[in-house]
């Protein structure tokens, strides 16, 4: 069947199409770095999608549950018999990444005859020091990038990249916490619309080219009134990696009262309801 | 398999092994040198222990910490071989950490007092061979029924609650005495102390067991070096610093004649 090359090409970009496809309805996941560490959010129905790694790393994720889990468990399984064996400061994203989750996605994804990894994967290190936070991406291919400050997944590459342009317009370099939330929240609002938006238009596109819905507003006002209306029956998860927490663990799940207490007042109501 | 949240079985999966695999045999009584003490006061656990580490009878060192956290709920103070000491302390700090961030949940306070004999039962052949016998007093606070317990072991991993109080090491017998003494007959029993006065007692009872027995640490001010002293409550495991120390040390311990 795909013993020719290019039948194999074909299969894999057939893949991608299935895989983008997947992607349409999944919800966005934000960090950013703040003044005390990194703020993970995300707005999800049901299943958790941010979790703790290890003691100063942290994962979000989008996709299929299931794959997420089990990639979710080898990310836990290699830092921490790392981290007994050799010590924790060699637990790094960017080995458990390169070395780790991104050569075996990108293996599932190539084996055109298996299932791939349904699964977009964000990874959150707190450096000893700010400067050496790390913020890492890998793609449902295995393809893995590596920045600082900010970064997002989400359903395609031009909604991340509009999310991302949002985060540092609306962003200095000295967040607070609370800044860093709302920012996210925010940030993940404009990209579930972009979402929104592009699976609606594809299904026009059929009939008119002209699909002219790239004018939607960008204040706060607008994104607050569509997290208002989005975030209804859902949770908004919320976790930290918090340079100052005492301890080795540096993980913490923002509970609803704390998150409420973190948030502007416009953002408030959102998350009452 | 993994899916458990049983990080020690994943570690034995890849080969690992606690301690050498000693042979059971003529081994030489080797003494527990040192002195750790738990008891209840008021507000929760009191867990302290010297600081001397030593080899027959040269000190090795003077500024060992023996009351090792071993998550934010609950301690481990050891007596014993310390390279297996530590290397149990290891083993189960990233254990419970392994167990919480894959299954979601804390492991329960019965299940880290189980994995605690589970590792002593696995070093019984190195404890018999003398090479790495552990006499642990494991402490920690336990949500289900709300409050600090404490919990010792023989060397073959048998666990027994210090409903009280518990003690390990060389100096032991020396306080062990004494701790039954106040707890029957002082004032007012342990468990109602607060923490000052738990404190001090605790500094007083290391210190009994500095006079009588040659391999525990007593308080040496010349060199600022005190014991070390942690309290387990609610809040979590928090250490008392030695600027606390050494006033209380300095008004109530030292005997102005």
């Amino acid at each position: 069947m795909y013993e020719e090359p290019y039948r194999w090409v074909e299969a894999v970009g057939n893949r991608r199409t299935y895989l983008d496809e997947q992607f349409k309805q999944g919800s966005p996941v934000v960090a950013i770095a703040y003044d005390g560490g990194i703020v993970l959010a995300t707005i999800s129905k049901g299943t958790p999608k941010l979790y703790e790694i290890y003691d100063r790393i942290a994962l979000g994720g989008m996709g299929h549950p299931a794959d997420l889990e089990k990639l979710r468990f080898s990310l836990l399984e290699m830092s921490h018999t790392e981290g007994f064996n050799r010590s924790p400061s060699d637990v790094t994203g960017a080995r458990l990444v390169k070395y780790g989750v991104a050569p075996a996605i990108k293996q599932a994804f190539e084996e055109v005859y298996k299932a791939p990894f349904i699964v977009k994967i964000l990874l959150a290190e707190l450096g000893q020091k700010p400067a050496k936070d790390v913020l890492l991406t890998i793609n449902y291919d295995g393809t893995f990038e590596e920045t600082t400050g900010c970064v997002v997944i989400a359903a395609t590459s031009a909604v991340q990249k509009e999310m991302m342009t949002y985060i540092r317009h609306e962003t200095s370099s000295n967040l607070s916490l609370g800044q860093a939330v709302a920012t996210a929240l925010l940030a993940w609002a404009l990209g579930d619309r972009a979402q929104r938006l592009a699976s609606a238009d594809s299904e026009r596109s059929n009939d008119t080219e002209t699909a002219g819905s790239k004018v939607s507003p960008t204040d706060t006002a607008a994104l607050s009134a569509y997290l208002r209306e989005y975030i209804a029956e859902k949770t908004v998860e919320c976790a930290v990696l918090d340079r100052n927490q005492p301890g080795s663990s540096k993980y913490r799940a923002l509970a609803s009262d704390e998150l409420r207490r973190l948030l502007p007042a416009g953002l408030q109501a959102a998350l009452v309801s | 398999m993994g899916m458990q949240g049983d990080f020690y079985q994943l570690l034995k999966e890849q080969g690992y092994q606690l301690g050498s695999s000693a042979a059971a045999g003529h081994g030489q009584e080797m003494t527990n040198a040192t002195t750790i003490l738990a008891f209840k006061y008021r507000d929760g656990v009191l867990v302290a222990g010297d600081r001397r580490a030593t080899a027959g009878n040269m000190v090795m060192y003077d500024r060992t910490d023996k009351v090792l956290e071993i998550d934010r709920y609950s301690v481990m103070a050891i007596a014993g071989v310390p390279a297996t000491a530590y290397e149990m302390v290891r083993v189960l700090e990233h254990s419970f950490k392994y167990y919480r961030r894959t299954q979601l949940q804390e492991l329960s306070f019965e299940g880290k007092l189980r994995a605690v004999s589970k590792l002593l039962k696995e070093n019984v052949a190195a404890a018999l061979a003398g090479t790495g016998a552990v006499v642990p007093v494991f402490a920690g606070y336990d949500f289900e029924q709300g409050m600090a317990k404490i919990f010792f072991y023989d060397i073959l991993g048998a666990e027994f609650e210090g409903v009280e109080y518990a003690v390990s090491g060389s100096g032991s017998p020396t306080i062990r005495g004494i701790l039954h003494y106040i707890n029957t007959w002082g004032e007012r029993p342990l468990v109602a102390l607060t923490e000052e006065e738990a404190t001090i007692q605790a500094l007083r009872l290391l210190t009994s067991a500095a006079e009588f027995d040659s391999a525990t640490g007593g308080v040496n001010r010349e060199a600022n070096l005190y014991p070390i002293i942690k309290l387990i409550t609610q809040d979590g495991v928090r250490v008392v610093p030695d600027d606390r120390l050494k006033p209380l040390f300095e008004s109530k311990v030292v005997r102005h004649v």
